[in-house]
């Protein structure tokens, strides 16, 4: 049995029940509020709200973002398996998880993820799905970051001929030439500053207005002299 | 436009080309360019992507070039023609102009309704945060919060007098408010099976006209609290209901894309007419004033003098991001307003009737010339989603809502 796929809540360690508090609200906010993207998913994407960019760049799209710190994707399936994507009609599912499977295998992890693509895909079978790759963590080189380089390939290898699966790699040009990767781009080693965002997410927010764009007539962009 | 490169650049173009064809995994189109175009020896690092980064840096750009350009030709228009003085502006052409006059803050969610009170000089807001604040727009000073709901107010409207303020809510109920002394909640209604979007009062005060997301339009009297007609008719979510000055016609507009046309006074509760034009959810309707007739013919084209369409006139604003101008008497779309670069939230006509003023989630205000049907004026009126505005029926004010908590008053000139 792989962990990573069986859908399971997070733990409440804490003791605050805060996790479920936040499922109930996106439970809510997605009845409430019509979204043409849903960004779903963990720590990354969640950071990403908090972000200028995403209210220079996603806010106006109608984004609802359903993403919660430190979860996996067990957590991620079950949130989706319990309802937050029943009552929406997106056009486009941004997903990025498995960054916090601290304890699985690439391969656990790969097939979670394809697991909640597939769920994804019941639900939604004209959405599109965009995979964001999943981002190197650590100031050093370490066996995380190798295994997050692991999972983009073999996931990308599993996605590539899937239609409506977009998977774009927003990994590069984080970690720089002696191996380390900076506190300017990830003040902890794992979670994007603004600035990263702003370079890790632009590949995303270009795809999502192509693809929020489509059918509608082009215009004339030649300038106008 | 022909368009000529310089050896250096086409080069430059042909290693880009190469790169793109290598990094797809296009390598016998990339192994037969390379020997057609004469290239040799490694890749440059810095052709990494260059292709996809013109591609799509092209667009972006442009669409940054076209905004700066309205934004300049905008303010060329302000600088060359400038705007009335206080004292030369006049009640039929006084249009709001930036900067806003105030700022108001409280609300702890996203604005969804301002309104100007008919006689005091008070506007009303209502939030996601399940308040409804009142404010004095000449002062810009906060009154009083009226609270009950339980969940987002989503429409609020006064009576004719001003002494009746209605709301409605996400909390599935609709409540009469004390304007004229207590300023208390004095009747809460029930009867809709899902969120309330939208309500209006007949111009008689007896009524209140309520829209909901169950898809339905009922009718409420205000003396007793009783629902005494359903409207169906609509196959989704109904976005917002207003009534005509007569008092005889409903517009609603809703999911479905339609706007709809109701007679209120006869027995039968079914549709009079539907709209169908837009190509996304309808958010919000408007009726023309009287003194809108001769700008909406203008726009409709007619060049005899004589009016050919009769009216009445409807506004709507829709998620694809046009507004449209009907003839409700023949049910014709006379005008279509094309301008707005994201979802349009709310539209209210100007007094005197020459001008349409609409919000949207492209964070702006227009101010529309309907006989020519263009946009006058933009203002960058928000941080973030315009979702409603209002037109004082004769001071010179404009007041606008949105998701970034604000309220903005703006005075007109």
């Amino acid at each position: 049995m792989n962990p990573c796929s069986e859908a399971a809540p997070q733990h409440d360690v804490e003791g605050d029940g805060r996790w479920n508090s936040i499922h109930n609200r996106f439970l809510s906010d997605a009845k409430g509020k019509e979204a043409d993207v849903v960004f779903i998913g963990d720590s990354i994407l969640q950071a990403l709200e908090h972000t200028e960019v995403w209210n220079q760049w996603f806010a106006p799209l109608h984004c609802l973002n359903f993403s919660i710190h430190r979860d996996q994707t067990q957590n991620v399936l079950w949130r989706i398996k319990n309802g937050e994507l029943d009552h929406v009609d997106p056009k486009v599912v941004v997903l990025h998880v498995g960054t916090n499977n601290v304890e699985h295998t690439a391969e656990q992890i790969c097939e979670g993820i394809l697991e909640i693509v597939r769920t994804i895909r019941d639900k939604h079978p004209n959405a599109y799905i965009v995979l964001p790759s999943l981002l190197p963590r650590g100031q050093y080189p370490n066996c995380l970051r190798e295994k997050n380089a692991k999972i983009n390939q073999l996931l990308f290898e599993k996605v590539n001929n899937m239609n409506k699966v977009e998977m774009v790699f927003i990994d590069k040009g984080f970690i720089q030439s002696d191996g380390t990767i900076s506190h300017h781009d990830m003040h902890d080693y794992l979670i994007p500053t603004n600035a990263a965002c702003r370079k890790a997410f632009e590949p995303i927010y270009d795809l999502l207005q192509q693809i929020l764009s489509e059918g509608e007539p082009e215009k004339d962009l030649t300038p106008s002299e | 436009m022909k368009m000529v490169l310089s050896q250096r650049q086409r080069e430059e173009l042909n290693k880009a080309i190469a790169d793109y064809l290598g990094s797809n995994g296009y390598t016998d189109a990339l192994e037969a360019f390379k020997k057609e175009a004469e290239m040799t020896g490694e890749m440059d690092r810095k052709f990494g992507g260059l292709l996809e980064k013109k591609w799509t840096s092209v667009i972006r750009l442009q669409k940054k070039v076209m905004e700066l350009e309205s934004k300049l030709s905008e303010a060329q228009k302000e600088f060359m023609e400038g705007a009335p003085t206080r004292g030369k502006r006049t009640p039929a052409e006084w249009i709001p102009r930036p900067p806003e006059k105030f700022c108001l803050t409280g609300h702890r969610a996203t604005i969804t309704k301002v309104i100007f009170h008919p006689v005091f000089s008070l506007m009303v807001s209502s939030s996601e945060d399940a308040t409804i604040r009142v404010w004095e727009f000449e002062s810009g000073v906060y009154e009083r919060t009226l609270k009950g709901h339980t969940d987002s107010v989503q429409d609020i409207a006064f009576d004719h007098h001003g002494k009746l303020l209605v709301s409605c809510s996400a909390d599935m109920s609709i409540k009469l408010w004390d304007f004229n002394q207590t300023f208390e909640c004095i009747k809460t209604m029930h009867g809709h099976e899902h969120n309330v979007s939208s309500v209006a009062f007949s111009p008689s005060g007896d009524v209140v006209y309520s829209a909901s997301r169950d898809k339905t339009i009922k009718a409420w009297d205000v003396a007793t609290g009783y629902c005494v007609k359903t409207f169906k008719g609509h196959r989704e979510w109904v976005r917002m209901v207003r009534v005509s000055a007569d008092g005889a016609l409903l517009a609603s507009c809703s999911n479905d894309q339609t706007v709809r046309i109701w007679n209120t006074d006869t027995n039968t509760n079914e549709c009079k007419m539907e709209l169908r034009e837009h190509e996304h959810v309808v958010e919000c309707v408007a009726w023309a004033p009287e003194a809108a007739a001769a700008a909406i013919n203008e726009a409709a084209g007619g060049d005899n003098r004589r009016a050919s369409h009769l009216g009445p006139f409807l506004a709507s604003g829709s998620r694809d991001k046009t507004v449209k101008i009907w003839d409700v008497g023949t049910g014709v779309c006379v005008a279509t307003l094309v301008g707005h670069d994201n979802w349009v939230r709310g539209a209210a006509w100007h007094p005197g009737g020459r001008f349409l003023l609409t919000a949207s989630d492209d964070k702006t205000l227009r101010v529309w010339d309907v006989a020519h049907t263009r946009c006058l004026k933009t203002l960058y009126a928000h941080q973030h989603f315009a979702t409603s505005l209002d037109f004082h029926r004769s001071l010179p004010y404009v007041i606008s809502g949105s998701v970034d908590l604000t309220v903005k008053v703006w005075e007109c000139r």
